[in-house]
């Protein structure tokens, strides 16, 4: 036993070392994968719920990019004051935050949640004018409430390819990547 | 299907430079320093060549506006070990940056040397670091680039005519060194539809005074080049070929 000491104490180390660029990238896969990322903090707790579910404003009608450019775009604040300038703001927070913004001519710092990497280029309008909808990749935005927007598809290289080859659509690099 | 092509008229151009700057900034391309250029790592994607004609005093400035000669036949395409280099539908010579491993076989087995290696992170002063353009991909250190014949401009229009439900039309956009040529030399678009520019200049100039850089190599080069009219030089032996 002595005698192989040396060996199986190497092996072993050289188990754990070979084991953790394979642990790192199922960890990477599962734990670190988009869809699974917590609902990341907004300056505005912004209630979709309340403008696309209770109102029943259609998404475009404030991502007005979406039908035109690539960008969904959000709308700048002069375009929520266009409503809430006649909506009461007084002793509630999040309006309040709103309305001082825009006293202060401070646009909103909001945090991104779909995350593309900067050689994938996508366009918004030639999507929807296909015929998708918005929820076919945000998922139901208009039940999501007060926590914020979540990215419940995974959006990556390999969940665009299966969409572009289902519809027909071309799947040359060149289409994305520029 | 389009087929992009270009012709550059060696006639009109007067070497300003202004489609070697117009690229620079349409397509994020790094600012060469010059120690970059001594190191000879400097990254243009449209040069312009310069050189001389005859002996001072009658000596003439000749230029050569040589961007990336989009090969139907490339040589960079099948050395490629990883496909970061392929032939897309249109006849356009891409690099895939994020497939790019940087082995640079594609810009040794390029004659033009119109392929250019990331040897740094690119770099910005900050005076122009809100200039970048938003449609261009920033290449990292460590990847090959080139001349994509502002393919965000083709995909934008091709975008823009499918919003609008029609064909793309002939001429309606072009490529940054071409628009900002103030000589018209450079002429960009559609081969294959018979109403662009540059499908008639190829139908008519081209078969008068047009050649193709390193045409003899057997790549057909989708960059035509019309010769330069000189009234003055002497009458040249006919040369047949």
């Amino acid at each position: 036993m002595q005698r192989y000491f040396r060996l199986v104490l190497f092996a072993a180390v050289m188990l754990v070392v070979l084991a953790i660029p394979v642990a790192a990238v199922l960890a990477r896969t599962y734990f670190l994968a988009p869809t699974t990322q917590p609902v990341k903090a907004q300056p505005i707790q912004f209630p979709h719920q309340v403008h696309a579910q209770a109102m029943g404003l259609d998404c475009t009608f404030c991502h007005r990019g979406a039908i035109t450019s690539a960008q969904a775009t959000i709308p700048a604040l002069e375009f929520c004051m266009s409503c809430h300038k006649v909506i009461p703001w007084q002793g509630r927070p999040e309006l309040e935050k709103l309305v001082q913004a825009f006293e202060r001519g401070q646009p909103v710092q909001w945090n991104k949640v779909h995350q593309l990497p900067d050689h994938a280029h996508f366009v918004h309008a030639v999507h929807l004018n296909f015929g998708f909808q918005c929820s076919d990749c945000h998922g139901d935005v208009a039940a999501m409430g007060k926590p914020g927007v979540k990215q419940v598809r995974d959006l990556r290289m390999g969940d665009c390819l299966t969409c572009h080859q289902q519809n027909g659509a071309r799947t040359d690099c060149s289409v994305c990547h520029y | 299907m389009p087929r992009w092509g270009m012709v550059i008229d060696l006639d009109r151009c007067i070497g300003c430079g202004a489609c070697v700057v117009a690229c620079q900034a349409e397509n994020n391309v790094p600012i060469n320093t010059e120690d970059v250029y001594h190191q000879r790592r400097a990254i243009e994607w449209i040069r312009l060549e310069r050189y001389w004609e005859g002996e001072y005093p009658d000596i003439k400035a000749r230029y050569i506006p040589v961007p990336c000669m989009h090969c139907q036949n490339a040589p960079c395409e099948p050395v490629c070990p990883v496909y970061a280099t392929y032939h897309t539908s249109e006849g356009i010579n891409m690099q895939v940056y994020n497939r790019c491993i940087g082995t640079r076989y594609c810009s040794i087995n390029c004659q033009w040397h119109v392929r250019f290696f990331n040897f740094w992170e690119p770099k910005w002063p900050d005076s122009l670091k809100n200039q970048l353009n938003p449609n261009v991909t920033v290449r990292s250190r460590g990847v090959m680039e080139k001349c994509t014949f502002c393919i965000q401009r083709i995909v934008k229009a091709e975008h823009q005519a499918k919003l609008e439900g029609r064909q793309l039309r002939a001429d309606e956009f072009t490529t940054a060194c071409a628009q900002a040529c103030p000589t018209d030399a450079i002429v960009f678009g559609d081969l294959d539809n018979p109403e662009s520019r540059v499908a008639r200049l190829v139908s008519t100039a081209v078969n008068e005074r047009g050649y193709r850089l390193l045409e003899d190599l057997g790549t057909e080069p989708s960059v035509y080049y019309l010769k330069k009219v000189d009234l003055e030089a002497p009458v040249e032996e006919h040369s047949s070929h």
